[in-house]
C-alpha cells in the first residue's frame, strides 16, 4: 500500500513469484489500484500497470521522493533473480514509460525481504540469499552498504525490519528461526536471537511500533515461542503478520489454516477473526494511512481490503456476524481479466443491528487528550499519560484538570486597581497615579480633568465627614500660607491648567479676604465694618467703591440685594473702560453661547476655562457639550481628545464614550480598559454627587461595559465583571451575561437571583413559552431608579449648602427645608445629617439678624437653584426670568414660597410616559432670610447666593423675555428622554455644583484681572483639604483586614439587597465606613475599640453576625461615644442587613 | 477559590481522578462538569467552590462514551452523549434526577448543540460518514434529518456557527424573530472540512474546505465576537491546525491560515467563550493556547504540559477515586 503520507490511497500489486495461479500465467506485472471510498462500487480502479521482466518476491512503497502534494514516492520491488528495481509509481500510472528509476543486481538470489527506514526515507534494507543484506540509499542507488559481516552459516534472509523507534537499528531473520539485530552505527550485529528448542521456519518479524526494545518474531509454527509472548491460536503455520502502526494493540496474522486473526499482542488475546475464503493468505498488511483498513492477498489471486470499523459504506453489507466488514474486493491482479465476485458472505438477517466491529475501539478513535473552554476562563483538560504499552488491561486512570486561564495580565492588574479605587473611593490617588504614569500629554490632560471631577467629588464626601466640626469663619482666621494644603492639586499639573487657574483665583481671593479680615477695624475698613454691622449695605458699598475696592463693593452688594448690586455694577462698569471690559460684560451678561459657538477652536481651552468659571450651571453642561461637539466634528484625534475634556467637564459620560470609542481602538482589552477607567471615574464622580446610580443609557456605553465585563469574565474575575454590567438593561445580551455570571460565581447565593435572562423553555411540554421579556418587577426596579435619579437633582443643591455640613443646625433661610428630604431616596442622611426643620435659627451660632428693609433675595439659599429646573409657570405673576435658573432672583418673590413645587419629573420627562411621577414636594414658606449680619462667616454664607447678572443687565440678555410664556425657556430646554442622556439635562450633573459656576459672583478689583469668587466651594475646599491629605495615608497593615472585611460585607449585601431602601442604606454605609477608615489612618482609635472592631471583623468573616452584633454592643457601651459615633451605628446597620439577607 | 494570576498562564485549580476519559465539558455556567469515559458512564460533578461532588452517574451506553455536550440552560439541564455503541442519548434532569430523554441510534463520533436561538437542536456526526440533526419539536418528539455520506469513511466532528443573521450583525429590529441561517461545520476522514447550511428546511453542503492531508479530527466554529468575520479552527491527524476565516457576509470565500504544524496528531480544538483564545490539544499530551495578535498572526501564548509544574502549586486539591 502507498505510504501514510500518500493520498489518495493506492494499492500496488506485483505478480508474485513462487506461486502460480490457476491460469499458469507466467507474465509478470506491477499494477496500481486506487481505493476510492466515495465510489459506491466495490471495484478498485486500475490506475496503472507495468509489465516486469521478473516476478517479484517483495514490494515496498516508500516515501522517498514524494511530492509535497502527497503523491509520488517510489516503489521498490525485489525480484526472484536478485534484481532490485526502483519504480516511479506516478509514471506507472501515467504512461508506463520511464517508470524504472533505478535497478541493481547486487543480490545474488531472490530478494525476499525489503523494508524502508521510517526515519530516513531514502534508506532501504533488502535481504536475499546467503545472508545478504544491503542498505540502499535511494539518492545513490549504485553502492549499497552492508550492516556488517554476513552471519554464518549463510542462510536466506526472509525478513528485514527497521526498528520503529531507533533509526539505526535493523533486524533480520532467516527461515531457520534465527534473528539478528544490527546496529548500523557500529556496523555489527548486536543481538542474535535464536529459538533453539524449535528449528522452525521464521516467516515474520516485526518491531513493536512504539517500544524500541520489543521485537516480535513470527515463527512458522503453530506454537512458536518467543521470550515475551506466545500467540497461540492458528492451527497451521503462519504466513504473514502485520502490526498496526496506529494501535499497537492490533496485530494481524494470516496462516495456513486459512484464517486471518487479529490479536492484542499485549494480552495474547484474539480480538477477532476475519472471514476468508478457503485460501491461504500469504500477505496481510495494515494500510499505513487509513488505520482501519487492511489488505489481504491470497493465493487465489485475490486481494481483499477489509475495514475493522463498522459503518454504512456499501461494504457494510458485507458485514458478517463475526463483526468484520470486508470493505472491498478487487479485481484479479494477475491480469487474467477475470473479475472475481465480491466475497460471498451470508448476509445477516437483521441488517439494522449494527454491532461495533471491535469490542474495544481501536486507539485511533479513542480521543486521548482534550481541552475545552468553559465560562469564566476555565479550561478543562484531560490527557492520556504516555504509558509503555498497556500491560495492564484495566483502564488507565486519567485526570481532569480545571484550570483558570488568564491571558490579560496587564488588563487584570489595571482592572483590579480600578476596582480597588472604586471600592475604596480613593479616586484622587487613583487619578494622580494615572497622571504620573500617563503616556501622552493628552492622556495626562484627561486624567487631570478627571482629577478635578473627583476632587469636587471628595468635597462632596467631605460634606458629610466633617459635618459640624469647623465653621467657615474658623477657616478664614488662617492665612493661606498656613494652609499649605493647596499644594495637593497644584502638584498635579506641570502646566497651568484651568483648574489651577481656578485655584489661583481662589487663592487670590483668599489673600484678599484675609487681608480684609486683618484690617478689620482700620480706617475705611473700620467704616465699612461699622456700616455692615448696622446692616447698612448701601453705605458700605459706597465706601468701597470710593475707595476703589470694587471687589468688596460687589460682594457687599450681593448681600445687599439686587437693586444695590445692579447699581454697584453699573457704577463699576461706568468707571472701568479697559480692554477686559468686554470680557467682563460677557461675564456679567452670562452670554457664553456665542463664545462657545464661534470661538476659534484653538482657543478652546480659554473658552472652556471661561465656561468653567462663569457659565450658568443650567447652561454649563450644554455649553461644554457644544464646545465638545465642535471639537469632535473637527475629526482629528487631537481635537477629539480635547472634546473628551469638554465632556468630562460637562459630566457627559455618554458623549465621552462615543467620542473616545470613535477615535481610539477599544477592541483590545487594554484599549477597553483605557476607556473604562475614565468612564468609571467620571461616572462614579457623578454618582457620588447625585448620590444615586447613574443608569447606563447609551447603547455604546452599555456595549463597551458589557464587552469589558465579558473580558473580565473570560479572565475569571466573575464578581468584578458583574459590577460593570449595566444595571437594569433589558438587552438580551446583557441579561444573559448577568444571569451567567450570577450562576457561575462559585460562592453561590451571594445575591438574589437576577430575573431570568432568557425564557426557560420547558422541553417537556409541547409548546415553548412565548417570549415575554421585561417582566413587571423589572419595570418596577426601573421606576425606583428613576425616582432616585430625579431626586438626585436636588441633592447637589441641598447637599451643597455650605453651611449645612458645617452647621447642622436649622437655618434661618429655610433653604433645606424648602425641599424636605423627599423620601428615602433623599441623601440627606449622609450629606446633611437629620432633616432640618424649617424654623429660622442661627447659622454658625450667630443670633438671627432680621434685616428689615433689605430685600430677601440676596439670601435666597442655593436650594432655590433647582427651582430653575421647574417650569417658571409655578410662579404666576413673577417677572419672567431671563433664565430659568434666575427664578430665585426675582426681587421679593413671595409666590415662590407658596404652592407646591411642580415635580422635577414633569419638567424632564423621564423614563417615558410609563414612569411614575415623582412626588410633588410641598414647599413650605420661605422664611424671610435675615440680612445684615456683618460677621465674616455670615458674609460667606450669603455669598452662596447665585445672582445671574442678566437681571442686572437685561438689555444684553440673549433671551428675549417679553411675551414669552413663563414656561418658555424651561420648556425649550426640556427634551424628551431620560434626563441624563439629554444634554440639556446634563446640567444636573456634578458640574452644577462646581463652586465657581454655581456661586460665582464677579469681583472686580484693579489688580486682579479676573477673579472668581467661589466662596462656598472655597470654604469647602479648605475644609476638605486637610481630610484629603489624611486620606493619602495608608491604613496600617494590621487594620487593613477591617477595611477589606467590611467593604466586602457591604458589597455582598449590595449584591444581595433587593429593595431600594436597603440598597440606599448600604450605599450610605459604604461611605460612612470611610470615617472608620479615616480614623484607622489617623490611628486615633483606642485599643479597646480596635480590638472590638477586629473581633467584629472576625465574626463577619465567619458570617456570625449575631455574635458580631453582640460585640458591637459591648464596644459601643464601653467606649467614648463621640469617638465611634461616626461609624459604629452604620456598622450595626450593615450587620443587621447582612444577617437578614443571610449573605 | 483559588485563582492565581501569575505565570504560567494557567494553573490547575482542581482535578478529578476518574477512569479513562474521552471528553469533559463544563456546563453553561461553568459550575458543573460532565465527563465521559471508556467505562461507559457519563458522570456529572458539581465543581463549585472548589469542590468535586459527583451529582450524577449516567449509565445507559453500552460502549465507551466519546463526547458529551450541554444544551443551553434555557431548555433546562440537558446533556447529550454519544458512544461507540452508536447511540446518542439525550439526558435531562428533572427534579434533581437525571433520566434518558431520547435515544438515537446510528451515530457515535460527535455531538454538538446548536445555538439556543435555533431551539433545541443537536448535530451528531458518525463514523459512517453521516450527520444527523435532531430537533426537538415538543411533546417528547424529535425531528431527525440525516445527511448521508457527508464525509466519506467517517465524520469526526461537528460544530455550530453562532446565531448570526447574515448581512446585519447589529441589533435586530425587536419584536420579530430574526431570520437566522443555521450553519454548522464538520470535519471527517476524507480530510475535508465542510460547511452546511439549512435552506428551506433542507441541509445542503455550502462549502468544502480543503487543506488537510489527513483525517480532520476536530473542528470548532469560533463564537461571534461582534465582528463580521466568521472563524473556524480545524485540526487534523496530519498535525496541522488551520484557522479559516471568512469576511464575506455571504460566507463564500474562506481563507486558510496555518496556525501550526505539530509533530503529532491534533485531537481537539476549543475556542474560549470570548472567541479570542484557541486551545489545541494534541497527541503529545500538550495543550497549547493560541491567540491572534493585532496584526493577525497567531501566537502561542502558553505551552505548559499539565502535570509538569503547575499541579504542584496547589495544595488543597482533592481527588475522587473511581
Amino acid at each position: 500500500m502507498s505510504p501514510a503520507g500518500h493520498h489518495p490511497i493506492y494499492l500496488a500489486l506485483g505478480t508474485s513469484a513462487q506461486q502460480l495461479d490457476a491460469s499458469f500465467n507466467t507474465t509478470a506485472a506491477l499494477e496500481i489500484f486506487e481505493m476510492d471510498f466515495s465510489d459506491p462500487s466495490l471495484d478498485m480502479q486500475l490506475k496503472g500497470s507495468l509489465p516486469t521482466s521478473n516476478r517479484l518476491h517483495s514490494i515496498v512503497w516508500v516515501n522517498f521522493g514524494m511530492g509535497a502534494d502527497g503523491t509520488g514516492g517510489r516503489l521498490v520491488g525485489g525480484s526472484e533473480n536478485g534484481t532490485l528495481t526502483v519504480y516511479n509509481p506516478e509514471d506507472i500510472m501515467n504512461s508506463g514509460a520511464e517508470a524504472v528509476v533505478g535497478q541493481s543486481d547486487k543480490h545474488t538470489g531472490p530478494v525476499r525481504a525489503l523494508d524502508f527506514n521510517p526515519f530516513q526515507n531514502n534508506l532501504l534494507a533488502s535481504g536475499a540469499n546467503d545472508s545478504e543484506i544491503y542498505i540502499w540509499d535511494l539518492n545513490n542507488f549504485s553502492s549499497p552498504m552492508t550492516p556488517g559481516a554476513k552471519t554464518q552459516p549463510a542462510e536466506d534472509i526472509s525478513v528485514v525490519s527497521w526498528n520503529r523507534q531507533v533509526q539505526h537499528i535493523l533486524a533480520s531473520a532467516n527461515p531457520s528461526g534465527k534473528a539478528v539485530v544490527w546496529d548500523l552505527r557500529k556496523n555489527e550485529p548486536i543481538i542474535k536471537i535464536s529459538d533453539h528448542s524449535n528449528r522452525m521456519h521464521c516467516s515474520g518479524m516485526l518491531w513493536h511500533p512504539e517500544v524500541a526494545t520489543q521485537l516480535v518474531l513470527m515463527w512458522d509454527l503453530r506454537f512458536a515461542t518467543s521470550p515475551l509472548k506466545v500467540l497461540e491460536n492458528h492451527t497451521r503455520g503462519i504466513l504473514s503478520i502485520s502490526w498496526s502502526q496506529a494501535d499497537s494493540e492490533l496485530l494481524l496474522s494470516s496462516a495456513k489454516d486459512n484464517r486471518i486473526l487479529c490479536w492484542n499482542p499485549n494480552t495474547g488475546e484474539v480480538i477477532y477473526e476475519l472471514p476468508t475464503t478457503n485460501q491461504w493468505c500469504f500477505d496481510v498488511q495494515w494500510c499505513p494511512r487509513n488505520p482501519a483498513l487492511l489488505s489481504a492477498a491470497s493465493f487465489d489471486g485475490r486481494i481483499t481490503v477489509y475495514s475493522v470499523m463498522g459503518g454504512s459504506l456499501k461494504a457494510q453489507q458485507q458485514s458478517t456476524a463475526d463483526k468484520i466488514s470486508s470493505s472491498f474486493d478487487t479485481m484479479d491482479p494477475f491480469g487474467t481479466g477475470q473479475v472475481l465476485p465480491p466475497l460471498q458472505v451470508p448476509q445477516p438477517a437483521a441488517q439494522d443491528t449494527i454491532v461495533p466491529p471491535l469490542k474495544k475501539p481501536p486507539k485511533w478513535v479513542r480521543r486521548p487528550v482534550g481541552a475545552s473552554f468553559a465560562f469564566g476562563g476555565k479550561l478543562i483538560t484531560f490527557e492520556n499519560p504516555k504509558l509503555p504499552p498497556a500491560q495492564s488491561p484495566q483502564p488507565i486512570p486519567r485526570q481532569v484538570f480545571v484550570s483558570q486561564v488568564t491571558t490579560e495580565t496587564e488588563f487584570l492588574q489595571r482592572s483590579r486597581e480600578l476596582q480597588a479605587a472604586l471600592q475604596s473611593g480613593s479616586f484622587n490617588n487613583y487619578c494622580q497615579a494615572k497622571i504620573q504614569n500617563a503616556k501622552s500629554d493628552a492622556e495626562q490632560d484627561i486624567w487631570k480633568f478627571l482629577l478635578v471631577c473627583t476632587y469636587v467629588l471628595t468635597l462632596r464626601l467631605g460634606d458629610a465627614r466633617t459635618s459640624g466640626s469647623v465653621s467657615p469663619a474658623d477657616f478664614f482666621s488662617q492665612t493661606p500660607k498656613e494652609n499649605s494644603n493647596f499644594q495637593i492639586p497644584v502638584s498635579c499639573g506641570k502646566t497651568p491648567h484651568l483648574f489651577l487657574v481656578q485655584l489661583l483665583l481662589i487663592l487670590a481671593l483668599f489673600k484678599y479676604l484675609t487681608a480684609c479680615h486683618c484690617v478689620y477695624f482700620q480706617d475705611t475698613d473700620g467704616l465699612i465694618s461699622q456700616a455692615l454691622l448696622v446692616g447698612n449695605f448701601e453705605g458700605a458699598v459706597d465706601l468701597c467703591l470710593n475707595d476703589g475696592r470694587y471687589a468688596e463693593a460687589i460682594l457687599l452688594a450681593i448681600s445687599g440685594g439686587e437693586e444695590l448690586l445692579k447699581k454697584t455694577q453699573q457704577k463699576y462698569l461706568s468707571k472701568q473702560k479697559n480692554s477686559i471690559s468686554m470680557l467682563i460684560s460677557s461675564v456679567v451678561t452670562q452670554n457664553w453661547r456665542d463664545i462657545v459657538q464661534s470661538c476659534e477652536l484653538d482657543n478652546w481651552k480659554e473658552a472652556l476655562a471661561a465656561l468653567l468659571t462663569y457659565a450658568h450651571p443650567e447652561d454649563f453642561a450644554r455649553l461644554c457639550d457644544t464646545l465638545g461637539g465642535r471639537l469632535e466634528r473637527e475629526g482629528t484625534e487631537k481635537r477629539c481628545l480635547q472634546a473628551c475634556l469638554c465632556y468630562i467637564c460637562s459630566g457627559n459620560v455618554e458623549k465621552l464614550v462615543e467620542c473616545w470609542a470613535l477615535h481610539r481602538d477599544c477592541s483590545s482589552p487594554l484599549g477597553l480598559e483605557d476607556l473604562v477607567e475614565k468612564v468609571m471615574m467620571l461616572r462614579k464622580s457623578i454618582e457620588r454627587l447625585r448620590n444615586s446610580e447613574v443608569a447606563v443609557q447609551s447603547p455604546i456605553l452599555a456595549e463597551k461595559l458589557t464587552c469589558y465585563a465579558g473580558i473580565l469574565a473570560a479572565e475569571g474575575s466573575l464578581s468584578t465583571a458583574m459590577t460593570y454590567l449595566p444595571e437594569n438593561s433589558d438587552q438580551p445580551g446583557i441579561m444573559m451575561l448577568r444571569d451567567r455570571l450570577f450562576h457561575a460565581q462559585e460562592e453561590a447565593a451571594i445575591g438574589q437571583q437576577p430575573p431570568n435572562s432568557f425564557n426557560r423553555v420547558s422541553v417537556s411540554t409541547a409548546k415553548p413559552a412565548p417570549a415575554a421579556q421585561a417582566p413587571a418587577p423589572k419595570a418596577q426596579i426601573m421606576a425606583d431608579y428613576i425616582i432616585q435619579c430625579t431626586n438626585s437633582y436636588l441633592c447637589p443643591y441641598t447637599g451643597f449648602l455650605p453651611h449645612q455640613p458645617f452647621q447642622p443646625q436649622p437655618m434661618s433661610m429655610g433653604g433645606p427645608s424648602a425641599f424636605p428630604p423627599p423620601g428615602p431616596s433623599m441623601p440627606a442622611a449622609n450629606l446633611s445629617g437629620p432633616p432640618l426643620p424649617p424654623s429660622s435659627s442661627t447659622p454658625g451660632g450667630l443670633p438671627p439678624m432680621p434685616s428689615p428693609g433689605v430685600p430677601p433675595t440676596g439670601f435666597m439659599p442655593s436650594t432655590s437653584v433647582p427651582s430653575g429646573l421647574m417650569p417658571p409657570s409655578s410662579q404666576p405673576g413673577a417677572p419672567v426670568p431671563m433664565y430659568p435658573g434666575g427664578l430665585h432672583n426675582q426681587g421679593p418673590a413671595p409666590p415662590m414660597a407658596s404652592g407646591p413645587y411642580t415635580p422635577l419629573g414633569s419638567g424632564y420627562p423621564q423614563g417615558g410616559p410609563g414612569a411614575p411621577a415623582v412626588k410633588p414636594f410641598p414647599a413650605p414658606a420661605v422664611a424671610p432670610p435675615p440680612t445684615g449680619t456683618c460677621h465674616v462667616g455670615h458674609l460667606f454664607k450669603r455669598s452662596v447666593t447665585f445672582i445671574p447678572f442678566a437681571h442686572v443687565y437685561p438689555n444684553i440678555s440673549r433671551y428675549p423675555c417679553d411675551g414669552i410664556p413663563s414656561g418658555g425657556p424651561s420648556a425649550s430646554r426640556s427634551r424628551p428622554g431620560p434626563p441624563w442622556s439629554s444634554p440639556g439635562a446634563q446640567c444636573a450633573g456634578w458640574c452644577v455644583t462646581r463652586g465657581p459656576s454655581e456661586f460665582s459672583t464677579v469681583t472686580l478689583t484693579a489688580n486682579m484681572s479676573v477673579t472668581c469668587i467661589c466662596i462656598s466651594c472655597f470654604a469647602q475646599l479648605l475644609q476638605q483639604l486637610p481630610a484629603e491629605r489624611v486620606e493619602q495615608k495608608e491604613i496600617p497593615a494590621e487594620h487593613m483586614v477591617l477595611k477589606s472585611t467590611f467593604d466586602s460585607l457591604v458589597q455582598r449585601c449590595q449584591l444581595a439587597a433587593g429593595d431600594p431602601q436597603t440598597k440606599r442604606k448600604l450605599d450610605d454605609a459604604a461611605k460612612r465606613l470611610g470615617y472608620l477608615y479615616d480614623k484607622l489612618r489617623e490611628q486615633s482609635l483606642s485599643h479597646n475599640i480596635l480590638n472590638g472592631l477586629h473581633e467584629i471583623s472576625r465574626c463577619v468573616a465567619s458570617q456570625n453576625y449575631q455574635r458580631g452584633l453582640e460585640v458591637h454592643t459591648q464596644v459601643v457601651s464601653s467606649s467614648n461615644f463621640s469617638e465611634i459615633s461616626a461609624f459604629m451605628p452604620i456598622l450595626k446597620v450593615v450587620m443587621t442587613i447582612a444577617n437578614k439577607l443571610g449573605v | 477559590c483559588l485563582y492565581f494570576y501569575s505565570s504560567p498562564f494557567y494553573v490547575i485549580v482542581k482535578y478529578l481522578k476518574i477512569s479513562e476519559q474521552h471528553d469533559a465539558q463544563m456546563d453553561y455556567y461553568g459550575t458543573r462538569l460532565a465527563t465521559c469515559s471508556s467505562d461507559r458512564t457519563v458522570k456529572i460533578f458539581d465543581v463549585r467552590n472548589g469542590g468535586q461532588i459527583l451529582v450524577a452517574d449516567l449509565r445507559g451506553h453500552e460502549g465507551p462514551v466519546w463526547q458529551v455536550a450541554w444544551a443551553h440552560p434555557m431548555f433546562g439541564n440537558i446533556l447529550a452523549s454519544c458512544s461507540y455503541d452508536r447511540k446518542v442519548i439525550i439526558w435531562k434532569e428533572e427534579n434533581g434526577a437525571w433520566d434518558k430523554m431520547y435515544e438515537y441510534t446510528g451515530h457515535e463520533s460527535s455531538v454538538c448543540w446548536g445555538p439556543y436561538d435555533f431551539g433545541l437542536i443537536l448535530a451528531c456526526g458518525s463514523s459512517d460518514g453521516a450527520i444527523s440533526l435532531l430537533t426537538f419539536t415538543g411533546d417528547q418528539q424529535w425531528d431527525v434529518k440525516k445527511i448521508s455520506n457527508a464525509h466519506t469513511i467517517g465524520c469526526n466532528a461537528v460544530s455550530w456557527a453562532p446565531a448570526v443573521v447574515p448581512g446585519s450583525l447589529i441589533d435586530q429590529p425587536s419584536g420579530q424573530k430574526p431570520n437566522y441561517v443555521k450553519r454548522f461545520v464538520s470535519g471527517g476522514c476524507d480530510n475535508l472540512v465542510k460547511l452546511w447550511k439549512e435552506e428551506d428546511g433542507q441541509w445542503k453542503e455550502d462549502q468544502k474546505l480543503e487543506a488537510h492531508s489527513d483525517w480532520v479530527r476536530d473542528v470548532g466554529w469560533a463564537p461571534s465576537i461582534g465582528l463580521p468575520t466568521s472563524t473556524i479552527a480545524s485540526c487534523s491527524q496530519d498535525g496541522r491546525v488551520f484557522i479559516w476565516t471568512c469576511d464575506d457576509p455571504a460566507g463564500n470565500t474562506w481563507t486558510a491560515k496555518l496556525l501550526h504544524k505539530f509533530n503529532d496528531v491534533v485531537w481537539h480544538v476549543s475556542w474560549s467563550i470570548t472567541g479570542n483564545i484557541l486551545a489545541v490539544s494534541g497527541g503529545d499530551n500538550k495543550v497549547t493556547l493560541w491567540k491572534e495578535s493585532m496584526d493577525g498572526q497567531w501566537a502561542c501564548i502558553s505551552d505548559v504540559s499539565k502535570g509538569q509544574g503547575a499541579v504542584s502549586t496547589i495544595t488543597d486539591t482533592q481527588q475522587i477515586e473511581q
